[in-house]
């Protein structure tokens, strides 16, 4: 015991050092905090006072973050977390999607009219924001498995907000059943290494040797286990199958939330292992031909079975499995090369995923239609919603004048180096579907406007007023047109 | 300059959106202007344009006319150096001649689309942003930019063909949005490989200039579309399956036989105008890019598919006609008229002599014309009395003379009447590919005979249709009624169409008009690809 004294004051000093980088996380405790007392006392007499709290704490973080770019990488904690620039593009990204989700909750009809409130709502996605910012700086796999489990937590909470009825039920209970399992497998993974190594630090000297003395089998296995938790995360095949009905199922907010916010921590942690692995340099063509095929099959089997979907919200969950298959592509790069087109495909998508899920909600909440088929007519009834959509769904297929194709074109030029330098036929193989995927997606999502526009309705439908929800879609649908125009208004944080 | 001319429509369509649906009746007035002035614009460019070889252009970036180049996008990638796209304009003579044939196109087109009634205000903002993105297109010198304005064309064709359609518009528009994505996603991926083997020799950047990627010594050593490396794809050389992905995506927009088939559904089920614009200037893109991409960037593989892209040329000729001539419908009918044209261009372009390219050239400029003025006539009958089966008329000379005039005269100058300019162009066309086989041992004759085979059929086609529809007693389905509607040529339909007929006859009478502005570039690329 007596060894340790000496270790307490350099300890408290890292600690109080690492606190000035700290700042976002700290203001999200105490933003977390101060929404629960504030909806519990004060609600009654302002109803929208947490909305304007969650806004206003999301926005700090953001500043926060904004400032601390390019950083020189920073240790903190005692190696448990690390901050560099990465770390501090996820987390902006982070803001990026807590801010349209709060503004979505604000104007969601479902959850503003439920009795519940919407209050923990709030302080729910500040906890698992923070979740999602320790998970993009985390180093050390304990730090690693909290801040994915406060996720997941805070995701399940989320999907069963408003259990109305039995689907809604259902869907949050299979999420809550396959994460805790997904979940399960992957700490199993974590022990596993732990064993092997003797080291839960992702950056120790004895983590990386014991991964570089360690038998492929035991390896392999162990690694396995640790993907299949971010796998499900990422809602990449085969750990896709939860979301066509949980996104179906829960509130489209939720929804929308879901399919980005932790899709994106996933891949923050999922390139923290492919980091470790390219800097160990073991078995890294086998990992790379693993990736690539995950990147296969999710962009087949997202992009082929949304085909098929009338549900609109059910197409989108389909579409973003094809999503994160087409980010899989960006994660070929050489070790050191950052990974910018990855970066930029996000905030990309983050836009227009959201965009499209804010689409859809308000076209239920003006028409109560859900379905695709059902849309007949509304080009005509819904004059600035209904363009702005197009928008948002050609930018999905990656199409020019959209910024989607820009972001589809930087990752195809990642993919498209790799096999140049590295020569591997499965990346070819990859970008060519990648090529014909799209072409598929053109299908389903060009289904929309065939209906809105093409279709002649019989009977107009009956359309109440118009929320915010149509104008910031219309302003997210005018930002990914500007965004081709000036890609480098993002680039140059990249 | 050219940034003007392209940019133009957008404001204009910006404009339109702006506006209060109270004033839509002025929409087609605001878009009748801009056409106009495209059109003087245009016209100032072909005065000025200098024609002498040392503006010959083509793979020379110093030669090019009317240069417009700022930086636009520079992402650092890391090992392989700064991402380097550029807003990249400039003209040559293998552009020049589109950019007045797309303004005269789209006047026509403007006053064709007087006959649509609904939803003006998405109207004519859909027609001008598609004009932004054909002018676009011809103007274009970075690869990047070139797609971008490539695919800006499919987003409002779908709807204008969509939206404003027949009866199977739907499935009409997604067909023609499938086929043409189909080539273009599989261009992208062939121009990403180009990006990375090509690399700017100043700032020793990867480039998208489509200029430096015609020059060999630009290729990085040992990258996949190196000519010296000479790598494999697929068991297959990686230069000549880029030019075949290229030539398919090109080729579906040409369009060639058997990638033709969206055409004809396409074109019965569009608006006039939009046919018009659809035969007239898209048609002329595929041809546009095959000169300008396919063959400048890839002259190697370009003379090994030669005698393939030739014998394409002659089956699309003798296809398309053969079809035609088994059309009841007088739409469809001309819609295969220009599958079998437009082979004649195929045909001139495989010769890679400067007969057969300046004949290509000079088809695409003359078919755009004449094709617009085909669809433009018929879109006036069905206007009338919304029935274009050629067996429900009969005997239409003598209730509208003045339309039969037009007609007769459109007729004429598409099967090759000495005098207009198909003439010229087809002959040109069979010249080069006779020629070939003894300058350059590409093509063999018997193409060239089996093309001028096309001729006599379209002759045959043609004629047999004026015969039904024109001549003989006066025998209408629809009986007394549509002797009524069907009134002769009022003078909006005279004001799109007389420049037309003056453009196919100054051009069939004075080929020189064009020949000339052309000919130091043709000279050049028969040398780029020939070596």
């Amino acid at each position: 015991m007596d060894q340790f004294i000496p270790l307490i004051s350099s300890s408290i000093n890292d600690t109080i050092a690492s606190l000035s980088y700290f700042e976002s996380e700290v203001v999200l405790i105490i933003g977390f905090l101060t929404v629960i007392l504030g909806d519990l006392f004060l609600s009654k007499k302002f109803p929208q006072l947490c909305f304007g709290l969650a806004m206003g704490i999301v926005l700090l973080v953001f500043v926060h973050s904004f400032s601390l770019l390019n950083v020189e990488p920073k240790v903190l904690f005692g190696g448990m977390l690390i901050l560099n620039h990465l770390s501090i593009l996820f987390k902006i990204l982070f803001c990026l999607v807590s801010l349209l989700f709060v503004l979505f909750i604000r104007y969601n009809k479902p959850l503003q009219e439920h009795e519940k409130g919407t209050g923990d709502l709030y302080a729910i996605l500040l906890a698992v924001h923070l979740g999602m910012n320790l998970m993009a700086m985390s180093s050390n796999l304990l730090m690693l498995y909290i801040s994915l489990e406060m996720v997941s937590l805070g995701s399940y909470l989320m999907v069963g907000y408003i259990s109305n009825d039995l689907k809604q039920s259902e869907a949050s209970l299979k999420y809550v059943l396959f994460g805790s399992v997904a979940s399960a497998i992957m700490l199993y993974g974590i022990s596993l290494l732990y064993g092997f190594t003797g080291s839960l630090y992702l950056t120790d000297f004895s983590f990386i040797s014991g991964l570089q003395n360690l038998s492929p089998l035991a390896l392999s296995l162990s690694l396995t286990l640790v993907f299949v938790g971010i796998a499900f995360k990422l809602s990449a095949v085969p750990l896709h199958f939860w979301a066509p009905d949980v996104y179906q199922g829960a509130p489209s907010p939720v929804t929308a939330f879901l399919s980005t916010g932790p899709k994106i921590a996933g891949f923050a942690i999922l390139i923290k292992f492919i980091m470790l692995l390219q800097a160990v340099n073991i078995a890294s063509s086998t990992i790379y031909s693993i990736l690539a095929s995950i990147a296969i099959a999710s962009m087949v089997l997202g992009n082929f079975a949304a085909i098929w979907q009338n549900n609109s919200k059910r197409m989108l969950a389909y579409s973003s499995i094809g999503h994160t298959g087409f980010m899989f592509m960006a994660l070929f790069v050489l070790p050191g090369q950052g990974y910018k087109a990855l970066i930029f495909y996000m905030v990309i998508y983050v836009i227009m995923n959201m965009a499209a899920f804010l689409i859809l909600d308000e076209i239920e909440d003006q028409t109560a239609k859900q379905n695709i088929d059902e849309y007949v007519g509304l080009g005509k009834q819904l004059s600035i919603l209904m363009p702005s959509f197009v928008i948002v769904l050609v930018s999905l297929t990656g199409l020019p004048p959209t910024a989607g194709f820009t972001a589809k074109f930087f990752v195809i030029s990642t993919a498209l180096d790799a096999y140049n330098s590295s020569g591997s036929s499965i990346i070819i193989i990859m970008v060519i579907i990648a090529a014909i995927s799209t072409l598929v997606s053109l299908f389903y999502y060009f289904k929309i406007p065939l209906n809105a526009y093409l279709k002649e309705s019989k009977q107009p439908t009956i359309i109440e007023s118009s929320s915010a929800k149509t104008y910031i879609s219309v302003f997210l649908a005018f930002l990914l047109l500007l965004l081709i125009v000036f890609p480098s208004l993002i680039e140059r944080f990249l | 300059m050219l940034s003007l001319l392209i940019f133009l429509p957008l404001i204009a369509a910006l404009l339109i959106l702006i506006l209060p649906n109270r004033v839509q009746n002025q929409f087609k007035y605001i878009t009748l202007g801009v056409s106009l002035i495209q059109f003087v614009l245009s016209l100032f460019i072909y005065l000025k344009f200098n024609s002498s070889a040392i503006n010959a252009g083509v793979n020379k970036e110093s030669q090019f006319q009317l240069v417009e180049k700022l930086s636009w996008i520079r992402l650092d990638l890391g090992t392989i150096g700064n991402l380097e796209i550029d807003y990249f304009l400039g003209i040559d003579g293998l552009s020049m001649p589109f950019l007045i044939l797309s303004a005269l196109v789209t006047f026509v087109a403007t006053l064709a689309s007087w006959e649509i009634k609904t939803k003006l205000k998405a109207y004519f903002s859909l027609f001008l942003l598609l004009n932004t993105a054909v002018i676009g297109v011809f103007c274009a010198l970075d690869f990047f930019l070139f797609y971008i304005f490539y695919e800006l064309m499919l987003l409002p064709l779908y709807f204008l063909i969509g939206i404003w359609g027949g009866i199977k518009r739907e499935y009409a528009a997604i067909k023609f949005f499938l086929y043409t994505l189909f080539g273009s996603v599989f261009m992208l991926l062939v121009i990403i490989g180009l990006y990375f083997s090509v690399s700017d020799p100043i700032t020793g950047n990867h480039t998208f200039n489509m200029i430096l990627m015609m020059d060999p010594a630009n290729y990085a050593d040992g990258s996949i579309f190196s000519a010296l490396a000479n790598q494999n794809l697929f068991g297959m050389s990686a230069r000549l399956l880029a030019f075949i992905v290229l030539f398919i995506a090109f080729a579906i927009k040409v369009p060639i036989v058997p990638l033709h088939t969206w055409l004809p559904d396409a074109h019965v089920e569009a608006p006039t105008a939009v046919s018009i614009i659809l035969a007239g200037l898209l048609l002329k893109v595929g041809g546009y890019g095959i000169i300008r991409i396919c063959y400048s960037i890839f002259p190697d593989a370009a003379l090994q598919s030669a005698w393939w892209i030739g014998l394409i040329g002659v089956i699309s000729i003798l296809y398309g006609a053969l079809n035609a001539l088994a059309q009841t419908d007088l739409k469809r009918l001309i819609a295969y008229s220009s599958v079998s044209h437009m082979g004649f261009v195929l045909l001139g372009i495989a010769s890679s002599t400067t007969e057969g390219i300046s004949g290509a050239m000079l088809q695409m400029i003359s078919h755009g014309a004449l094709s617009a003025m085909l669809f433009f006539l018929v879109g006036m009958i069905y206007e009338r009395v919304h029935d274009r089966e050629i067996a429900n008329f009969r005997g239409l000379a003598e209730i509208m003379p003045q339309f039969t005039a037009f007609v007769i005269i459109a007729f004429f100058a598409s099967l090759g009447l000495p005098g207009f300019s198909a003439f010229m162009a087809e002959a040109f066309s069979l010249i080069g590919a006779f020629n070939s086989e003894q300058v350059n041992g590409l093509l063999p004759r018997w193409m060239a005979v089996l093309g001028s085979v096309g001729i006599l059929l379209g002759a045959a086609y043609f004629l047999w249709t004026l015969q039904r529809m024109f001549f003989g007693q006066i025998q209408l389905k629809g009986g007394e009624d549509w002797l009524v509607k069907l009134k002769d040529v009022n003078m909006r339909e005279k004001i799109a169409l007389v420049p037309l007929v003056i453009l196919t006859l100054a051009l069939g009478i004075f080929p020189s008009l064009l020949f000339d502005k052309m000919n130091a570039s043709i000279l050049a690329f028969v040398q780029l690809i020939l070596g």
